[in-house]
């Protein structure tokens, strides 16, 4: 025990000294002239956090990101509830084609989904005779919502089904009606498992967003390479760190807290 | 509703651009999963020496790469290894040109990315292995390669298939983004294709089904994969 503690220990010593060699390395090259760079990139990043050049009102950028994979997620949500539920169902009329939609939308990629979505859906519809036009907004944010809701479907019909079947025979003995089960006994017990799976999916689908700069909206891609374009090339490389440390810093907690629950989830199977 | 026209399919010039960004996609697939499993198993290694120091370096590796996006890690490479250095003077024209191209740095990018779910993919499956099995090993002479070359490595890489699978069918998914940076796979000849023709919902379509069976019979082929090596008592076989 006490090995593993100075092993931890060791490790953690060397983080810090990683760290600090990170932050050395930045600060010897901001002399020698990697300056410069980084106030290209202090002077910008309020572009890039918030679409917008006085950090008020947010119009895009970071914030952006943020604010669809919020939307995206939300969608999810109740798609892959849907879904998830559709594939627990003992009808197989329901549950076979929910399956196929699952696999469908599990097996395209992203960026292709998103693609799709982008074409397939129509800029405007008529309705009752009122032109809608959809925004490209709308259009990225079902695009991210239809993976990650299959995704979503499948951590709900996995911790269904982890839940041990003497629990299903137990609540049936006592006589629970079926929606009672899942109600009272089942989901539960599953919701803990399920909710480490989905903090994981929101962290994939927050990566994701980074794709919707292929719909044209003002996301922080987009705006990067807006302000690269007037930028010259030795300043590229700190703006494009900068852009990777903004989608770590804000997945990576998310991942870690993720794990914590997990292991937290680990102990109470039955 | 739709008016979907795929005459344009017709073309010889089409067809052929489609099955060359097909095989691309399949190539770059194949050799950014072959080299991430490479890095993954020596990464993997790596942590059972339970040096603190490289195992420090190694999870920092695989969370940078883990939390940051793809697409960005690709860009990234793609604008940022030219700068840095890595250029050479093109002895036709002597103008400096980068000397990787996009598809090197796409390589580079993906192998990197899967390289870090399969360490901890495969760090999993070492984990997941009874300590038994290695202290028999270890009874019995074997030394520390051949521990890990004769016992660990087979036994990990079958628990660690199903795992394995998925990084796969996401590099497969993941290839998707390099069109980003010009690399002649399947989306940036769909983009040609719809550019010439304006049939983006059709081309779309077409692609989505061509890559949704690309991987389907991937993970397919690798289900029965995982049937044929598993061992008696490990994994989903037992």
């Amino acid at each position: 025990m006490a090995l593993i503690a100075t092993y931890a220990g060791k490790k953690r010593t060397v983080q810090l000294g990683i760290a600090l060699a990170l932050v050395a390395w930045v600060a010897l090259d901001a002399t020698g002239g990697g300056g410069e760079g980084w106030a290209r990139v202090w002077a910008r990043l309020p572009i890039l956090l918030t679409g917008n050049g006085s950090g008020w009102p947010l119009s895009g950028g970071f914030a952006l990101n943020v604010f669809l994979s919020l939307c995206a997620m939300a969608m999810a949500a109740l798609l892959g509830t849907a879904l998830g539920f559709g594939m627990l169902a003992k009808n197989r009329l329901v549950r076979v084609p929910c399956f196929f939609v699952m696999n469908f939308l599990r097996n395209s990629p992203w960026l292709v989904l998103l693609f799709a979505m982008l074409y397939i859906i129509p800029f405007n519809v008529r309705l009752f005779g009122v032109s809608i036009a959809i925004p490209a907004f709308a259009k990225a944010v079902i695009g991210l919502a239809l993976p990650t809701a299959a995704n979503f479907a499948e951590i709900i019909r996995g911790a269904v089904q982890s839940i041990h079947s003497g629990q299903w025979e137990a609540a049936r003995a006592l006589g629970y009606m079926p929606m009672a089960i899942y109600g009272r006994i089942i989901l539960p017990q599953a919701l803990r498992r399920m909710i480490p799976g989905w903090m994981n999916l929101y962290a994939l689908l927050m990566i994701a967003t980074s794709l919707a700069t292929v719909t044209g909206i003002q996301d922080v891609i987009t705006t990067l390479n807006t302000l690269l374009a007037m930028e010259n090339e030795r300043v590229i490389v700190y703006f494009y760190i900068t852009a990777l440390f903004l989608f770590f810093a804000f997945c990576y907690p998310l991942a870690l807290l993720a794990r914590r629950m997990e292991q937290s989830v680990k102990g109470d199977s039955l | 509703m739709f008016n979907l026209d795929y005459s344009w399919l017709a073309d010889p010039v089409y067809q052929g651009w489609l099955i060359r960004g097909t095989l691309t996609t399949i190539e770059l697939a194949f050799a950014s999963s072959a080299i991430a499993f490479v890095i993954g198993l020596f990464g993997a290694l790596a942590l059972t020496l339970r040096i603190a120091w490289l195992d420090a370096v190694i999870e920092l590796f695989v969370e940078v790469f883990r939390n940051t996006p793809p697409l960005l890690q690709m860009l990234f490479f793609y604008f940022t290894l030219s700068t840095v250095g890595l250029r050479m003077t093109d002895p036709a024209t002597g103008v400096s040109v980068p000397l990787l191209s996009a598809f090197a740095c796409a390589l580079i990018s993906l192998s990197l990315f899967g390289g870090a779910l399969c360490i901890e993919a495969f760090r999993s499956g070492l984990d997941s292995l009874p300590r038994a099995v290695t202290e028999a090993a270890r009874s019995l002479g074997y030394s520390r390669w051949q521990r890990f070359r004769r016992i660990e490595a087979p036994i990990a890489s079958r628990i660690c298939l199903p795992a394995l699978t998925n990084i796969m069918t996401n590099q497969f998914k993941t290839t998707s983004q390099a069109s980003v940076i010009t690399v002649p796979e399947l989306m940036y000849y769909a983009g040609q294709i719809y550019n010439d023709t304006f049939r983006t919902a059709e081309v779309m379509i077409l692609v989505l089904f061509i890559y949704v069976s690309l991987v389907s019979l991937l993970s397919w082929g690798m289900v029965r994969i995982e049937r044929v090596l598993a061992f008696p008592g490990y994994g989903k076989g037992a």
